[in-house]
């Protein structure tokens, strides 16, 4: 029996809330941790057969695991789901599009509140996902540290004195963490200088990615920070070492809007509005420009520019306009063209004055 | 055109950088272009880890086009070798992208493992938590990068590469700091 992603839609992303800087240029905080049994072999070399077997010892042991809520745990069955279903889960960054486009042997635990996860058979055994909103490695760390402990209990893990967490890839062995932070950058991207961060960025051992596009043509101007590095420094040292990189971003970002609005008010003051009407009063809007829009609007946002808009509502607005995530909306399959057309009516809905 | 580093070859790898919004590009001959890349000069370029696994990055190609079988570069008993516990082999790593086969591949296939991992991660050791009831969290790798670091910065005064140096004196600082907390906490425990 697999949970049903209507489950997921009662109540909102515990991610989708407002973050805890007071700013909301980051947006959330991810914590990853790969683990693998001592005693299987990796995903990649286990049979179908041997890899639905560890599925079904991790659900049988799900009850046990506190912090994944118990046996309020949500078990989806990802390889007995419907397609769109499994694009919901990437949508929510509930799994990745590798664990999603190869869904056999496959099985994925979600807290109720979204905010913590576990992957089974993705490119390792077990990977835990710990979310929160904001800037807040810290703490998704500490949750995904004591998942950890759960599972280490459940399972003896591949763990070698040296090499620590032994992983499928050697780009993960060691803590097998994965820190990131979702940074939204307008101001850098507006000013030409997000390439030449990101190029010292690198020098650091630390990767940044566009979200949504690829390279310069990153649309809703976000960007994923995160480690590279898994050996040779503990997970605090990690963490401290990406959080002062965030730090320095969230600071050159805020300071770069500063100046815009002291040097060229009306430029800024013109993309903020012009995002909006095309949110407001379009009727067909492609997900590239209406995730260009959502940024805008969002800056406009976090400078108070709107009387009751709030930060909150942008971003279920960023999930809500997701392909899969329109379709389960409208409750049927949609083409590129009629998907345009919802997201559309969906955006002037919720940006009519009488719904804000 | 000549190699802006040694200024005596003939430049044959063009590397273009962004630095404050204005493109820069430094023209290198072959050997000076090997040489940054061991010293990890050259950035972070996307890479493959497979390509990293067996040495043959984009660079290595670009540097001998006329090595038709890329192999060469990889030991004979390695390339060779097979994982006793689930028949993984040299092969199937370099299909599936540098994934290992199981956790014993990492002693079937240590030499390239080890390659890789120095390549790639900032050290060689763990120093992170251990499984849930394995003893306190890596204070016996603590130690042992402690040694080494030690060493390392050793050596690189005695080259006066005094850059490098400080970036090492402040990795043993916070390391020591965290094996003392290490220490205090397991007493605690006792």
């Amino acid at each position: 029996m697999t949970a049903r992603v209507e489950e997921l839609f009662r109540n909102p992303s515990g991610i989708l809330g407002e973050g805890n800087t007071g700013d909301d240029i980051a947006i959330s905080s991810r914590i990853r941790l790969a683990r693998n049994p001592a005693q299987r072999m990796f995903p990649v070399r286990e049979s179908e057969a041997g890899r639905r077997e560890f599925c079904e010892e991790v659900a049988a042991a799900a009850p046990e695991f506190g912090v994944l809520g118990g046996s309020e745990a949500l078990v989806f069955d990802t390889e007995q789901m419907e397609k769109l279903d499994r694009e919901v889960l990437l949508e929510r960054y509930l799994a990745s599009r590798e664990f999603i486009s190869h869904p056999q042997g496959t099985l994925l635990l979600v807290r109720p509140d979204e905010l913590c996860s576990l992957m089974v058979n993705e490119g390792d055994a077990l990977r835990i996902q710990s979310l929160r909103p904001g800037f807040q490695l810290d703490e998704a760390w500490k949750e995904a540290s004591a998942l950890d402990d759960e599972l280490g209990h459940a399972f003896e893990y591949a763990f070698d004195e040296k090499l620590g967490f032994l992983t499928a890839s050697p780009t993960d062995v060691g803590t097998g963490m994965r820190a990131s932070v979702m940074l939204h950058l307008p101001g850098l991207v507006l000013t030409g200088q997000i390439a030449s961060a990101v190029a010292a960025v690198n020098k650091l051992n630390i990767a940044v990615r566009g979200l949504f596009g690829e390279g310069s043509d990153n649309l809703g101007n976000m960007y994923q920070v995160s480690n590279q590095s898994t050996l040779g420094e503990s997970e605090k040292q990690i963490i401290d070492r990406l959080g002062a990189v965030v730090s320095q971003f969230m600071e050159r970002e805020l300071n770069t809007r500063k100046v815009l609005m002291e040097r060229d008010q009306h430029s800024m003051l013109d993309v903020i509005g012009r995002s909006y009407g095309v949110l407001r009063h379009s009727h067909r809007l492609s997900s590239e420009e209406a995730l260009k829009c959502l940024s805008g609007v969002r800056l406009g946002v976090d400078m108070r520019l709107f009387k009751s808009l709030d930060i909150a509502r942008v971003n279920r607005m960023f999930l809500a306009i997701a392909p899969a995530h329109l379709q389960k909306r409208a409750g049927r399959e949609l083409d590129s063209a009629d998907r345009d057309v919802c997201r559309a009516a969906f955006c002037r809905e919720q940006l009519n004055p009488d719904a804000v | 055109m000549l190699c802006d580093n040694c200024k005596r070859n003939e430049a044959t790898i063009i590397i273009k950088e962004i630095h404050n919004g204005k493109a820069e590009s430094i023209n290198l001959c072959a050997e000076c272009a090997r040489l940054k890349e061991q010293q990890g000069e050259l950035g972070s370029f996307g890479f493959n880890l497979a390509e990293v696994l067996f040495d043959l990055g984009k660079l290595t190609k670009a540097l001998k086009p006329d090595a038709k079988t890329p192999e060469v570069e990889v030991p004979h008993e390695v390339a060779q070798a097979v994982c006793p516990h689930c028949g993984w082999s040299a092969e199937d790593l370099r299909k599936h992208e540098g994934q290992l086969g199981c956790p014993e591949c990492y002693r079937t296939f240590a030499p390239l493992v080890e390659g890789a991992v120095a390549r790639i991660q900032r050290g060689l050791v763990h120093l992170g938590k251990r499984p849930a009831g394995g003893g306190p969290d890596g204070a016996v790798a603590m130690r042992l990068e402690l040694e080494r670091l030690q060493r390392e910065l050793n050596d690189l005064i005695k080259r006066e590469e005094y850059e490098a140096a400080a970036v090492d004196r402040d990795r043993i600082a916070a390391l020591k700091r965290e094996l003392e907390a290490a220490e205090a906490a397991e007493k605690e425990r006792k």
